[in-house]
């Protein structure tokens, strides 16, 4: 339902406007119950990723992620000069996400809220261990993502943190490894990896693991949800053997990407 | 030996070429327009083309499956995608049969690194504006075809366009993407119900839109009164003096024609020309690029 907020900034519409209802007796008998199997994919398989460096050639570095209906646009503009008048010995990493108006199932305004700046924070922290800042005073990096169409939070945060690894080495920034991440969801007893919006929402609880695969270090998890701690290293542990197929990927992207130029 | 001098002097050659294109660099940088002048002077422009040639176009539809419809665009590196959403409101007391088209352009600060992230700037509230313009004035979606129950309920169409790569005219793009994506929309049939004075749409039917015009836009600079160019890249927009944009619709006639600046290239008016220009280019390039999709 989009707000009543006057925006100078922009052609408004009507005051307010709902999102479209739909007739209830549509749906068919398509829910999910406890036991049932996975719709469309094996319980331990991730979507196929398509990732390409470089598209934005405003940018420093950047790259094009794409996991079936996950898009992601990442740009990384740095090393530049930081604003603010304190020395800051070590460089700073900023990243901010915006969604775009329709990429989610309803209708997003444009202006950024609280969901946006805690995915960038959850992105800032998966990033950070890898990146060499000390060899980078006074300078700002800024990761900059756009996420053209989303299916399901923790897969955004996964596929963001990948993409902005590949365009922060498209930029050729020093790091100490690519930082890969994963995504999973405890549902029922099984554990699903890479979860979907729908597959979210049926979850009892799910997590989300960075790390550097090339290191064998985790960087940042985020666990939401209900999960014993059992499920949870279960959990861990699954991320992290998909975070060593992922690094695959992107090391492929990039290594195409500097063949091709 | 002669390997090893051959491969020296091929190092160097390459060292050579390497400088070169440093030079060029750091020339472009520091003196933009004694550059531009430099490229002008020969007949030619900095990315190679001639000075009434237009990049190619490149244009994808209905990629995205959360939006009503979609389009994605390349006009050279340009990038812009645009969805559009519709949402169910209650028309304006005035206006009780017509619906809304909210079209929106954002410039983030990704596509270009003269955009600060914030609230939108200067140039993505006027372009935002002259797209609103065009739209209504082409009538491109006829608002009266908007109406699920006049009086009670209609539809809003929110067309907002993002600009992911900024390489220069933004506003050929987005009006591209946008009629195009408003030709890929469908909605879902909608019914009012007196009662409850709920709307409700159904899942499985889904109606495409009643199309109008579909226009296209030419945009053009001046430099230096001396020089038209065609599709300005972001290397020579702010360089410019006057921007005219013509647009046509699909019969090849004029919809709307927007100039900023003086109009003159030496001392003639070359508004006619730009016109006759764009129609050219329409007809040879552009008049089937809405069905190609």
């Amino acid at each position: 339902m989009a707000q009543s907020n006057f925006d100078r900034r922009r052609i408004n519409g009507p005051d307010e406007s709902f999102q479209p209802t739909f007739e209830s007796d549509d749906e068919g008998g398509s829910r999910w119950k406890v036991g049932d199997p996975r719709k469309g994919r094996m319980a331990q398989e991730i979507r196929p990723i398509f990732l390409q460096a470089g598209l934005i050639n405003q940018a420093n570095g950047s790259a094009y992620i794409e996991t079936e209906k996950t898009k992601i646009a990442c740009a990384v503009y740095g090393p530049r000069q930081s604003k603010t008048t304190v020395y800051n010995e070590k460089g700073r990493l900023n990243v901010e996400v915006k969604f775009a108006p329709f990429s989610c199932t309803r209708r997003r305004v444009p202006i950024r809220d609280a969901e946006d700046r805690s995915i960038a924070v959850q992105i800032q922290q998966a990033l950070v261990p890898a990146v060499r800042l000390e060899l980078l005073p006074k300078s700002t990096i800024d990761i900059f993502i756009t996420v053209i169409e989303n299916d399901g939070i923790e897969g955004c945060i996964a596929a963001g943190s990948a993409a902005a690894s590949v365009a922060l080495a498209d930029a050729g920034i020093e790091m100490l490894g690519l930082v890969a991440s994963c995504s999973a969801a405890i549902v029922g007893n099984e554990v699903w990896m890479d979860p979907i919006e729908e597959e979210g929402q049926i979850a009892a609880g799910s997590l989300v693991l960075a790390g550097l695969p090339a290191l064998g270090t985790i960087t940042s998890v985020w666990q939401t949800g209900s999960m014993s701690p059992d499920e949870a290293i279960k959990c861990m542990e699954a991320c992290q053997k998909c975070c060593e197929d992922i690094h695959s990927v992107m090391a492929q992207s990039l290594l195409e990407t500097a063949q091709n130029t | 030996m002669a390997a090893a001098s051959a491969s020296v002097s091929a190092a160097s050659s390459s060292d050579q070429a390497e400088q070169d294109a440093l030079k060029g660099l750091t020339f472009q940088r520091l003196h933009p327009r004694a550059y531009l002048e430099r490229f002008l002077a020969e007949n030619v422009r900095p990315d190679g083309r001639d000075l009434d040639e237009w990049r190619d176009v490149s244009l994808i539809v209905g990629s995205i499956s959360t939006a009503d419809g979609s389009a994605l665009v390349r006009l050279g590196s340009t990038t812009v995608v645009c969805g559009v959403k519709a949402e169910i409101a209650e028309p304006e007391l005035d206006r009780p049969l017509e619906g809304f088209l909210v079209p929106n352009l954002d410039l983030p600060a990704i596509c270009s690194p003269k955009f600060k992230p914030g609230p939108p700037t200067d140039e993505a509230q006027v372009l935002s504006d002259r797209l609103n313009d065009v739209l209504v004035s082409s009538a491109v979606v006829p608002t009266t075809s908007l109406v699920i129950e006049p009086g009670k309920a209609v539809w809003v169409l929110y067309v907002d366009a993002t600009c992911i790569n900024y390489d220069g005219n933004a506003f050929d793009a987005t009006l591209l993407a946008m009629v195009a994506a408003l030709k890929n929309t469908t909605l879902p049939k909608a019914t009012y119900n007196e009662e409850t004075g709920r709307t409700v749409c159904s899942r499985k039917v889904r109606e495409p839109l009643q199309i109008g015009r579909t226009p296209t836009s030419f945009s053009f600079g001046i430099f230096d009164r001396a020089h038209l160019l065609a599709d300005p890249t972001s290397f020579e927009e702010p360089l410019l003096d006057t921007t005219v944009s013509v647009v046509i619709d699909e019969t090849g006639g004029l919809t709307s024609v927007m100039q900023l600046g003086l109009g003159l290239v030496g001392a003639d008016d070359v508004l006619n020309k730009c016109v006759d220009v764009a129609q050219q280019c329409w007809r040879e390039t552009r008049k089937g690029v809405y069905e190609a999709s």
